[in-house]
């Protein structure tokens, strides 16, 4: 994953989230169907995505979808 | 999107599952879900069960009003959403659509306590409550000894015990509890292994205190994770432990689930009763039309003792009622003779209900092996080797389970078994008399080897044997018994229940009921003779008997209790006629094994006659009850 249109196409595509390339900067709340397990289940997909580990407590403080996909190509 | 496979996007996403929902037609065509996800894995179906999951099951349903529903509330200790993802996916897999629900946060106890719950009101199928290790040590005060942990336990038992009464007595579903894994998290905080130890076995006599209370609680089921977690899956992630209170591990969960949907299949009353396998290098290594019946690799050898460790795990489950077939594309007689040459197999001949062996598709096969056993092919798990075999019946018939097998047997048992097609509450008295009737082929085959034995045996058995003109209340159970039974049918003509009726009534004919019963209880009606007087002669048209109580000498008492009725109502002598057909071989020397002697022969038929001169008594065994002169 490179590129936030590869996490976008993961939200919308694993995570059955109705999601587009300009959502990136809207906060969760702000996103149609997102919940708390959402979270979850994205923390493990990137995981495997990426091969990396993510810092669990910071993506679950993010506020933002692009905030998430920061921590990601940054671990 | 990078590294997206065929079959499957990057994170195991069935890409039609993917595409399906990104073109919103999920719900317009979930009966394509079903073969999408036959044979994933738990992870894969995770995925694809997100996706489902964010389906309107009431859109599914108006689309497709027919699809069977099973409704889950999932309650119990910690975070549970997680759960709703692997479980959609299991259940969409079985052709059930899932209404899942997830409680409030650790809510369970006043869901199960409270008669007024939403819980209950729901009146859900499935109630899962979902238990951690974190309900026992949220209770623990750090520092702790074993005697803390035990205190917990013993409260928690004693409350998950109260909660399984109540809904015992509160609701119709099922509840599914589970038992807690243990930890080296815990176990390790003890130093000394005394302790260590004592705490181990505080631990799992709470769990086995657990698993007994499906033994009290007909209504409760408890999943034992242990084996789950010997498969290799994490109890826990002890980050979504710490952070999100997601106490169980996804893989953990998806395992789960996958139990879960065999437990949801039962309740839709979709079970699986045949287990049919394939020959060569399934139940036995290397082909039977090249290497010949002594080279076929069972028994000896590292793959021999491979494919017979495999064979005796079939047998397991024949011997619990699952009816076992074989269906290989093989010569017919090669494979007969295969079976007799190695009688160091585990599986012999007698253990199959139907051995199919021939060169036709195997689908076609399976198809007339349902029809001829009087069930629908999806009762059928078919388990071969060959990807093209295994795809051909995938494609033709999406009802059967295929268990794919490959060329390392010594992972036949693991993969036979990773799915509980065979999964039941509890054996029925269905699944024993399917049992019994399984031991009677043995107790047939002891009466050709061993006259004596079976002698023993049938002295011991206390046969009761009840023969009557038939009353209106048993035509029904005639007429069904005539449409049924293959084997012991010695003209196999079906007759509707009013044909029966009508013969019942006619003063001409008679319809003699045969009842049966043992030390072990009564067998019900099991057979039935037809016969009419035509002058002097008494025509035997035909006799049956359920197989389930062949050869325990019922059929003699019956034949005997005939004939001397018809010396003392004037008769000259009885005709009897065997019509032979693909299944009722078995019968074919009845009437001369019984005093009979052949009197014509067409092609269709066997005459035989008895001149009433020497009546045989019925056997010694057997006490019979004969009102033959009575009225019905």
């Amino acid at each position: 994953m490179n590129t936030t249109e590869d996490f976008i196409a993961l939200l919308r595509d694993a995570m059955g989230l109705p999601v587009a390339e300009e959502d990136i900067g809207r906060t969760l709340d702000e996103v149609d169907g997102w919940d708390s397990v959402h979270l979850l289940s994205l923390l493990t997909l990137l995981e495997q995505r990426t091969g990396r580990t993510l810092p669990f407590a910071q993506v679950l403080e993010a506020a933002t979808l692009r905030d998430i996909y920061a921590l990601a190509v940054a671990a | 999107m990078r590294g997206r496979r065929t079959a499957a996007t990057a994170d195991g996403t069935p890409a039609m599952i993917a595409a399906l929902h990104r073109g919103g037609l999920l719900a317009a065509r979930y009966p394509e879900v079903r073969p999408l996800l036959a044979d994933l894995g738990d992870e894969e179906l995770a995925a694809a069960g997100r996706l489902l999951s964010r389906t309107d099951p009431d859109e599914v349903l108006r689309l497709h009003p027919a699809t069977p529903t099973v409704s889950v509330a999932v309650t119990g200790h910690g975070t549970l959403a997680p759960l709703v993802a692997p479980l959609t996916g299991q259940l969409a897999r079985h052709g059930l659509l899932g209404r899942v629900t997830v409680a409030d946060f650790d809510g369970w106890v006043a869901d199960l306590a409270d008669p007024d719950s939403a819980l209950y009101a729901a009146d859900p199928d499935l109630v899962l409550c979902v238990l951690d290790p974190a309900v026992v040590f949220d209770e623990v005060a750090a520092p702790w000894r074993p005697a803390d942990v035990e205190k917990a336990l013993r409260e928690k038992l004693a409350l998950v015990s109260g909660l399984a009464a109540r809904f015992g007595g509160r609701a119709r579903g099922t509840l599914v509890l589970n038992t807690l894994p243990l930890t080296r998290r815990f176990t390790a905080q003890l130093v000394d292994h005394r302790s260590r130890a004592q705490l181990g076995a505080l631990w799992h006599e709470a769990n086995a205190a657990l698993l007994r209370l499906a033994e009290e609680h007909p209504s409760v089921v408890v999943l034992d994770l242990g084996p789950l977690l010997a498969e290799g899956v994490a109890a826990e992630d002890p980050r979504l432990d710490t952070y999100a209170k997601v106490h169980l591990s996804p893989g953990l969960l998806s395992r789960y689930a996958r139990e879960v949907g065999h437990l949801a299949r039962q309740v839709t009353g979709a079970t699986k009763k045949v287990l049919a396998l394939d020959l060569d290098d399934t139940l036995w290594g290397g082909v039977l039309g090249e290497d010949g019946a002594e080279g076929v690799e069972v028994g000896g050898g590292y793959r021999g003792e491979a494919f017979a460790a495999f064979q005796r795990v079939v047998g397991q489950l024949g011997s619990q009622g699952v009816l076992l077939a074989v269906v290989s594309k093989n010569d017919a007689e090669a494979v007969a003779g295969a079976f007799r040459a190695r009688p160091d197999m585990p599986l012999a001949e007698d253990d199959f209900v139907r051995i199919v062996a021939n060169w036709r598709p195997k689908h076609d096969n399976l198809t007339e092996l349902a029809a001829a056993l009087n069930l629908g092919v999806d009762a059928f798990v078919f388990v071969d080797d060959s990807p093209f075999e295994c795809g051909l019946v995938r494609g033709e018939l999406p009802g059967v389970a295929v268990v794919q097998v490959d060329s390392e047997p010594a992972l036949h048992v693991e993969r036979l078994l990773r799915d509980g097609w065979f999964d039941t509450r509890v054996l029925t008295a269905e699944d024993r008399s399917r049992v019994v009737k399984y031991r009677e082929e043995l107790v047939r085959k002891d009466f050709l080897d061993s006259f004596a034995s079976l002698e023993e045996y049938l002295g011991q058995l206390d046969v009761q044997v009840r023969l009557a003109p038939a009353g209106p209340d048993q035509l029904a159970r005639i007429s069904q018994l005539t449409l049924r039974t293959s084997q012991f049918n010695l003209t196999t003509e079906r007759l509707q229940p009013g044909k029966v009726q009508e013969l019942a009534e006619d003063p001409d004919t008679l319809v003699l009921a045969v009842n049966s019963a043992d030390r072990f209880g009564d067998n019900g009606l099991v057979g039935a003779v037809f016969a009419h007087r035509a002058g002097a002669d008494l025509h035997l048209d035909n006799f049956l008997l359920s197989c389930r109580v062949f050869s325990r000498g019922i059929e003699q008492a019956t034949l005997a209790a005939v004939l001397r009725h018809a010396r003392s109502s004037g008769a000259r002598q009885v005709v009897g006629r065997y019509r032979p057909t693909a299944k009722n071989g078995k019968v074919a020397d009845f009437y001369p094994r019984n005093g009979f002697a052949p009197l014509s022969q067409d092609a269709g038929a066997t005459t035989f006659r008895h001149d009433l001169a020497r009546i045989p008594d019925p056997p010694a065994h057997i006490t019979l009850t004969d009102l033959l002169g009575e009225r019905p």
